[in-house]
C-alpha cells in the first residue's frame, strides 16, 4: 500500500497506525535511489513524500530556506534563483530526486569539492519517530549549538532512524560567472602531479572531478570549475593553466552553454551505461596508486574488461567517487571484494546493482566497531524496526 | 560513590600522579570559565592514553560513579561542570599531535592539544585550521568537538563539525569506537555530526582527526564607523544581498568600543558603531568585492573607513575586537555575557529590544557581536556589591536570550548549553523534541554517567542558576581572552 503523506501530522500518523500494527515501512520521495541498499525484505507500506513539496520558508535575507522533504531539488533551485540564491547541491538525478531523499542519503556531486554534502548544510529539520511523534532538532539559524544536532544524524541513515518531514539548510548565492578547464592526463603520473598541484594551490574551484571511461587506458580527464566574479574565474583559470602538470595535460576552456552540458554529461555518463555502480574513497594524494590497483583488480577479471572496462568519476580533491563495473554478477561480487580487500580504498558499497550480486556480497559491507553503536541507535529510536525494510546500513 | 578501593583502582591505571584529590588541588578542576558554577568533584583523574580512558569509563561504569570529561576548562557554559562527588576525566596529558598529512590536507591530534597549535603544526606549509575561537590559544581541541566551536571565520568556513574528519571515541560502557575514518564516506548515520557538539554527554573523545586550509591567497580587512547600529545592520545586509559571504563580520557599539579603545588602544573611532569586514580568498576575487563592501560602506554613511594596508594593521584591529570582553571590566566592576541568536535580518529590531530593556532595567548593556551570522554576545554590566545587580543582570540575560528564541534564533551559537543555560531549553524545543534527544542520549549512555546534568533540563539544584560572569584565572592571567 501507498500512502501519500499530505501533512507533517499525516506523516506522523501513518507511521504511528504502522508501528502500532506492526508493518514495515519504506519511505520515498521520487524513488531515484529506490533500489539502493539491500533488497527489502518485507515492505507492508511505502511512505510517500511528494506532496510533502513545499518550500516553507525562503528567507533570503538570511540565506536559509526551510523545505519539505519531497520537494525537487531542481525545483527548489529554481525557485530560490528568483533572489540570486541556490542549495548548491549536484547529488545524481538532481532533476528529481527530492530534499529528503537526498539528505537522508548524504548523497552529493562535484559541487562538494566547494560546499560539502548535505549534512555540511542542513541547519534544522523536523522529524516524525517511527512511533509517529514529531520533533525538531537544531534551528532556522545558521550559527547554533543548543541541543543535539539529529539533523546530522539522519543523513546517510537512509530513512531506518526516522522519517524526515522538513528540513532547513543555509543558502548560497548564485555565482555570477562560471567557467571549466578540461585536461587530459596523459598517465597516472600526471593524474596525481595534477591533483597534488591543485590541492597545493591556492585555487579555490567549486568542483574537482576526475574522469575516466576506462580505468585500464590510464588517460584521464580532469575538470576543474571556477565560480566567482568574471575577472577572478579568468584569474584563477589562467592561474590554474600555468600550473605544470596542467600545461602538460592539454587544457581547454569550457564557457556559456557548452559548459552546463558538459558537467550534465560528466555526471550521467556513468549511470546511462550498464553494469554495477560501486561507491568507494581514496587518499585523494594517493590517487596513482588508488589508479593502478584499480587497473590491477579490474584486470584480473577477464569479464569486466570484455564488457567495456571499468569506468570512474571522482572527486579528485576529495577523495570519493563512483566506479561502474561491467561483466556478470559474479566477476562484480569479486571486483568489491577485491576493493574492499585492497588497501588503498575504504568504504566500498554497492550503490546499483542486481539482486543477484546483492545476495552474493552485502551492499554495505562489514561496519566494523561501529555496528554495535547502529545496532542501540535502531533499537532506542525504532525498536520495532518499523523503518527501512533491512535496507541498510542499520 | 567513590571509596577507596575506587581510588587504587583509578591510581593502578593511571599511577599515582594520576589521581588527584587533594581538596587544594581540586579547586581547579571545581568550575570551567563559567565560574559562578562550581562543583566539588570526589577524584580527578589524568588519563595518558585512549586505553587509561577506556579502562577509567569501565571501571566508573561499574561503580555507577558519573564522569565529566575536560579539556583545558575554557567553556563559557558549563559543560565542564564537575558532579559533585564524581570523576572528571582531564585530558590535558592527551596531548600529542599523532600525525600531520599534508598532501591530504589533515592533522591527527589527541583532544588535550590546543586548537591553535593545529594551525602551528601547517602553517610553514602555508595551511591552517579554519575554526578559531578566541580562546584558541588555550582551548582544547577535544573541548571545540565537544562544543562545537566556532570563531569569527565560521560565517564562511563553518564550525569545528565541519572541519572534523574521523574521532576516536570512549564510550560509556568502554568500548572505543572509530567514527568516520581515513576515508570519506563512512556508510550510515554522520555520527561526527551527532557527537561533534554534544557537549561531552555522547562519549569522551579520544583523538581528532580534522581538515586543514590553505591560505587564501588574499586577506583584506576593514574597519568602517557608522552614527546608528541599524546603519551598521544595513551594511550587513547589503552586502550579503549582493551575493557575498565575507570570512568574517564583526560588530561593536559604543560601550563595546569605549572599553576596547581603555584596555588595548586599538584607536577605533569613537562613533555609536564600529563594523569590521574581512574578506579573503583568490586575489581577483577579493579586490573587486572589496570595492563593493567599501562603496556600500559609503553608501549608507559611514563617518570613516579604514583599510588595513598590512598584517599590523590588521592584527590591530582584530585586537580591538577580541579584546572587548574582557575590556568591559575597564567600564564596569563585573559584567555577565550571553550567547544568543537571531537570524540576522532580525538584528536590528533585537537590538532596539536590547536598548529598551538597558533603559528599563537600569544596567548597561554592551554589544560586541558575529554580525554576519545573527550571533549576539550582549554584555551585561553590574556592580555586585550593589545588592540586587547580579540577580537583575541574568533577568536581563534571560530575557534577551527570550528575545533571540521570539526572532526565531537560538539560546546559544557556540558556547554550548552545558549547565547554564539547560533550564531554558524548554523555550526553544517541546517535550518532544527533547525526549527525541534523550533517546539518542540513552542510545549511547543507558545509564546516565556520561557528563549527567548538561544540555537537558534538570530540576535545578539551590545556587544551581544561570549566573554572571566573573574572570576566569586564565583571563586573570593574561593567557586567555573572549569575544
Amino acid at each position: 500500500m501507498v500512502i501519500e503523506a499530505g501533512t507533517a501530522e499525516d506523516l506522523a500518523s501513518a507511521l504511528r497506525q504502522a508501528s502500532e500494527l506492526g508493518h514495515a515501512v519504506v519511505i520515498r520521495g521520487a524513488g531515484t535511489k529506490a533500489d539502493w541498499g539491500r533488497p527489502p525484505q518485507r515492505v507492508d507500506r511505502t511512505l510517500c513524500t511528494r506532496r510533502l513539496n513545499r518550500i516553507l520558508a525562503h528567507e533570503h535575507g538570511d540565506l536559509t530556506a526551510t523545505i519539505e522533504a519531497g520537494a525537487a531539488l531542481a525545483v527548489v533551485n529554481a525557485s530560490l534563483a528568483s533572489a540570486g540564491q541556490w542549495l548548491p547541491l549536484d547529488p545524481p538525478f538532481a532533476d528529481r530526486a527530492t530534499i529528503g531523499g537526498i539528505l537522508a542519503t548524504n548523497d552529493s556531486g562535484p559541487l562538494r569539492q566547494r560546499f560539502g554534502t548535505p549534512r555540511d548544510l542542513v541547519i534544522g529539520v523536523q522529524l516524525a519517530t517511527a512511533d509517529g511523534v514529531l520533533a525538531r532538532a537544531g534551528g532556522r539559524v545558521v550559527k547554533n549549538v543548543a541541543g543535539y544536532d539529529l539533523s546530522k544524524l539522519v543523513a546517510g541513515s537512509f530513512g531506518s532512524l526516522a522519517a524526515i518531514v522538513s528540513a532547513t539548510f543555509k543558502l548560497a548565492p548564485l555565482p555570477k560567472t562560471t567557467r571549466t578547464l578540461i585536461a587530459t592526463a596523459p598517465d597516472l603520473d600526471v593524474l596525481a602531479q595534477i591533483v597534488r598541484d591543485v590541492m597545493a594551490s591556492q585555487l579555490e574551484p567549486i568542483a574537482f572531478e576526475m574522469q575516466t571511461g576506462n580505468a585500464a587506458a590510464s588517460r584521464t580527464i580532469v575538470m576543474l570549475r571556477f565560480a566567482s566574479t568574471p575577472a577572478a574565474v579568468d584569474a584563477q583559470i589562467a592561474a590554474a593553466s600555468g600550473l605544470a602538470s596542467l600545461k602538460a595535460s592539454a587544457p581547454v576552456v569550457i564557457e556559456g552553454d557548452d559548459e552546463p552540458a558538459r558537467w550534465r554529461e560528466h555526471a550521467e555518463g556513468i549511470w546511462d551505461a550498464p553494469g554495477a555502480v560501486v561507491r568507494a574513497s581514496w587518499l585523494p594524494a594517493n590517487v596513482a596508486t588508488v589508479m593502478r590497483e584499480l587497473q590491477r583488480i579490474a584486470g584480473e577479471r577477464r569479464g569486466l574488461i570484455a564488457d567495456g572496462g571499468t569506468s570512474v568519476i571522482g572527486r579528485a580533491g576529495v577523495g570519493a567517487g563512483l566506479i561502474r563495473v561491467g561483466g556478470d554478477s559474479r566477476d562484480q561480487a569479486a571486483f568489491v571484494d577485491e576493493l574492499r580487500r585492497s588497501s588503498a580504498f575504504g568504504n566500498v558499497i554497492i550503490v546499483r546493482g542486481s539482486a543477484e550480486l546483492k545476495a552474493m556480497i552485502d551492499v554495505w559491507g562489514a561496519q566494523g566497531d561501529r555496528e554495535r553503536l547502529f545496532a542501540s541507535l535502531k533499537q532506542a529510536l525504532d525498536p520495532k524496526g518499523v523503518l527501512n525494510a533491512g535496507r541498510g546500513p542499520l | 560513590m567513590i571509596d577507596r578501593a575506587f581510588l587504587d583502582d583509578l591510581r593502578c591505571i593511571v599511577g599515582d600522579d594520576g589521581v588527584v584529590t587533594d581538596p587544594l588541588e581540586l579547586l581547579t578542576y571545581e568550575c570551567d570559565a563559567l565560574p559562578h558554577l562550581r562543583a566539588s568533584p570526589g577524584a580527578v583523574v589524568l588519563p595518558r592514553s585512549a586505553a587509561d580512558v577506556q579502562q577509567i569509563v569501565r571501571l566508573c561504569a561499574r561503580a555507577h560513579v558519573p564522569f565529566v570529561p575536560r579539556g583545558h576548562g575554557t567553556g563559557l557554559s558549563g559543560g565542564a561542570l564537575p558532579v559533585a562527588g564524581g570523576v572528571v576525566i582531564a585530558l590535558s596529558r592527551l596531548n600529542r599531535v599523532l600525525d600531520v598529512d599534508i598532501p591530504n590536507q589533515r592533522v591527527t591530534v589527541e583532544p588535550g592539544v590546543t586548537n591553535l597549535e593545529i594551525t602551528r603544526q601547517v602553517a610553514p606549509f602555508g595551511y591552517y585550521y579554519a575554526p578559531d575561537p578566541s580562546s584558541q590559544q588555550v582551548c582544547s581541541i577535544g573541548g571545540n568537538v565537544a562544543e562545537n566551536s566556532g570563531g569569527a571565520h565560521c560565517l564562511k568556513y563553518g564550525f569545528t563539525t565541519h572541519h572534523v574528519l574521523a574521532l576516536d571515541a570512549v564510550l560509556a560502557n568502554g568500548d572505543l569506537v572509530r567514527i568516520g575514518g581515513t576515508f570519506a564516506d563512512t556508510p550510515g548515520p554522520d555520527l561526527i555530526g551527532l557527537i561533534v557538539g554534544s557537549e561531552g554527554t555522547l562519549a569522551v573523545v579520544t583523538s581528532i582527526t580534522v581538515r586543514i586550509l590553505r591560505r587564501p591567497e588574499r586577506v583584506q580587512t576593514l574597519l568602517a564607523a557608522f552614527d546608528t547600529i541599524e546603519a551598521g545592520g544595513e551594511v550587513v545586509s547589503d552586502i550579503i544581498g549582493a551575493g557575498i559571504i565575507p570570512a568574517a563580520v564583526e560588530m561593536m557599539d559604543a560601550l563595546a568600543i569605549r572599553a576596547a579603545e581603555a584596555a588595548v588602544h586599538p584607536n577605533f573611532p569613537q562613533s555609536d558603531t564600529v563594523l569590521i569586514v574581512e574578506l579573503d580568498g583568490p586575489s581577483a576575487e577579493v579586490e573587486a568585492l572589496f570595492d563593493i563592501v567599501e562603496q556600500t560602506c559609503r553608501a549608507r554613511g559611514a563617518r570613516s573607513i579604514e583599510v588595513a594596508r598590512d598584517e599590523a594593521q590588521r592584527a590591530r584591529i582584530w585586537k580591538g575586537r577580541k579584546a572587548a570582553f574582557a575590556a568591559m571590566g575597564r567600564v564596569s566592576p563585573n559584567y555577565y555575557v550571553q550567547d544568543g541568536v537571531v537570524p540576522r535580518t532580525r538584528l536590528p529590531e533585537v537590538l532596539n529590544r536590547i536598548r529598551q530593556l538597558e533603559a528599563r532595567s537600569g544596567l548597561r548593556i554592551g554589544n560586541v557581536f558575529h554580525a554576519g551570522d545573527g550571533n549576539l554576545h550582549p554584555l551585561i554590566c553590574y556592580d555586585e556589591r550593589v545588592p540586587g545587580e547580579a540577580d537583575r543582570a541574568v533577568e536581563v540575560a534571560a530575557e534577551i536570550l527570550s528575545y533571540c528564541i521570539d526572532a526565531g534564533g537560538s539560546l546559544t551559537g557556540e558556547h554550548g548549553i552545558g549547565a547554564d543555560k539547560s533550564a531554558y531549553m524548554p523555550q526553544m524545543f517541546s517535550a518532544d523534541d527533547l525526549a527525541l534527544m534523550q533517546r539518542v542520549r540513552a542510545a549511547f549512555d543507558p545509564d546516565g554517567l556520561c557528563n549527567p546534568g548538561k544540555v537537558f533540563p534538570t530540576p535545578r539544584l539551590c545556587g544551581e542558576v544561570p549566573g554572571p560572569y566573573r574572570e576566569h584565572p586564565l583571563e586573570k592571567a593574561g593567557v586567555a581572552e573572549r569575544w
